[in-house]
């Protein structure tokens, strides 16, 4: 079930336009894109399926929200300017945290990792999206905005709306924009250090589409010109086979829990990376690395 | 009703759903080619401008990268140049080419040295759902002369 108007539907003749532009102008050196046969078949399936895979568990979510929607705190009309600038802030500041969650828990990661699986940064990759991410519940972080008495249908337009902001930014034609853009939107630049699978970019710049949000948890991490972005996983998929991009985190969060049951909180929850004895890297392990391995040279210089 | 009667049918008469549906169904289907089209653009634009293949300098510099702080102690380039494989300590550093980029990931060295061979290529075990198998186009596989 979807609302009335569904921003990203709308959108999509839009998507499939920009990218083949972005794909000719590219080849014609006359904008910077990197693509791939492969890794575009499998960013534009994993995107086609991820539509039929979200009708799926759509009607749950949308019939949750109607639900909250019942026995909501306040009645928050549609039509009013101001209830549209409160629902775009709070969702985006719902969106942040959907999406640090996202990158900071396995069991949200195992559906989120398919969007940066791909080693290179274009629009096709905005379009890489989850088939799980239903299943995995993020959904339920929404809810309180209709509790609060959003209806479900404003929330659901301002989600697409949100979606629809963040795809342009998968881009590496856009080099940086004005300063005061920069400070207060996520933008190409932004959105680029965080597809990077460089320890010093790893789990920031969680934003939608403000930026301020991670300027105010603690999260952001400016693109520098000395260290170029390298995208992907910080180990890499080894395989094109669809299936296994799509699931590849499921089945070995699955194989770990029933190698080691008693630690399944750990498995699930944890952060992705982490093992009882910490034989595996996690995020905070690599930047720790990192940072030790940047002070190493200055002390020795000392 | 407006319109209601000879002219017009009745709202309750109208399959809406099966509308909705090949509504859908339509918007699928040409989402479908739209993806086929953009696949064989990438294809075309692409066409000759593939990844070099590996050469000493350029494996070092991938691996250093992917195994910060590991010293490698011999590299075996795949003749064909889509990937490499270097032995450091007890370990098996493994590159292999995915598409124009690369997938690293590091096994026992025994692994690596006991796995299988075939028309000479070396089919090492990952033990990664994620990256099932590496295959290297390494003819003289085992090495002879190390020690294990």
């Amino acid at each position: 079930m979807k609302a009335a108007i569904d921003p990203v539907t709308l959108a999509t003749p839009f998507f499939i336009a920009t990218v083949i532009l972005e794909i000719v102008l590219a080849r014609f050196g006359a904008l910077k894109a990197h693509y791939e046969t492969k890794d575009t078949a499998i960013s534009l399936t994993m995107g086609l399926v991820s539509s039929v895979a979200g009708l799926l568990t759509a009607g749950a979510s949308f019939a949750a929200a109607v639900w909250i929607y019942q026995h909501r705190i306040f009645t928050i009309p549609m039509t009013a300017v101001w209830a549209w600038v409160l629902v775009f802030l709070l969702e985006d500041l719902t969106y942040y945290w959907f999406h640090r969650l996202s990158h900071e828990r396995r069991f949200w990661w195992a559906a989120h990792v398919n969007h940066h699986s791909s080693q290179h940064y274009n629009l096709s990759t905005a379009l890489r999206q989850t088939w799980t991410g239903g299943v995995a519940g993020t959904w339920l972080l929404w809810l309180p905005l209709s509790l609060i008495g959003f209806p479900p249908a404003m929330v659901a337009i301002q989600k697409g709306v949100s979606l629809v902001y963040q795809y342009w930014i998968h881009t590496e034609a856009i080099r940086r924009l004005p300063r005061p853009i920069e400070a207060v939107f996520n933008t190409p630049s932004h959105h680029r250090v965080h597809h990077a699978r460089n320890p010093r970019y790893l789990d920031r710049n969680y934003a939608g589409i403000l930026i301020v949000w991670d300027r105010m948890f603690g999260t952001f991490q400016p693109e520098l010109d000395e260290e170029a972005c390298r995208y992907g996983l910080v180990h890499n998929l080894g395989t094109f086979n669809i299936l296994r991009v799509a699931f590849h985190e499921w089945i070995g969060m699955a194989q770990d829990i029933v190698r080691q049951p008693r630690h399944v909180l750990g498995w699930l929850f944890g952060p992705p990376g982490w093992t009882p004895d910490g034989s595996r890297d996690t995020s905070a392990r690599l930047k720790a690395e990192w940072a030790a391995r940047q002070a190493a040279p200055e002390r020795e210089a000392a | 009703m407006r319109g209601e009667g000879f002219f017009l049918t009745p709202p309750k008469a109208r399959p809406r759903f099966r509308l909705v549906n090949a509504a859908a169904l339509i918007q699928l289907a040409v989402s479908a080619a739209a993806v086929a089209l953009m696949v064989a653009l990438a294809a075309w634009a692409t066409r000759g401008r593939g990844a070099p293949p590996l050469d000493q300098a350029a494996a070092r510099a991938l691996l250093a990268d992917e195994f910060p702080g590991r010293r490698v102690e011999r590299l075996w380039l795949a003749a064909d140049g889509r990937g490499a494989l270097a032995k450091a300590g007890e370990a098996a550093l493994v590159l292999t080419r995915m598409g124009d980029g690369y997938a690293a990931r590091h096994v026992p060295w025994d692994r690596a040295q006991a796995a299988r061979v075939e028309d000479g290529r070396v089919f090492i075990p990952l033990s990664d759902v994620a990256a099932p198998r590496a295959v290297l186009a390494l003819p003289d596989w085992p090495p002879k002369g190390l020690a294990t």
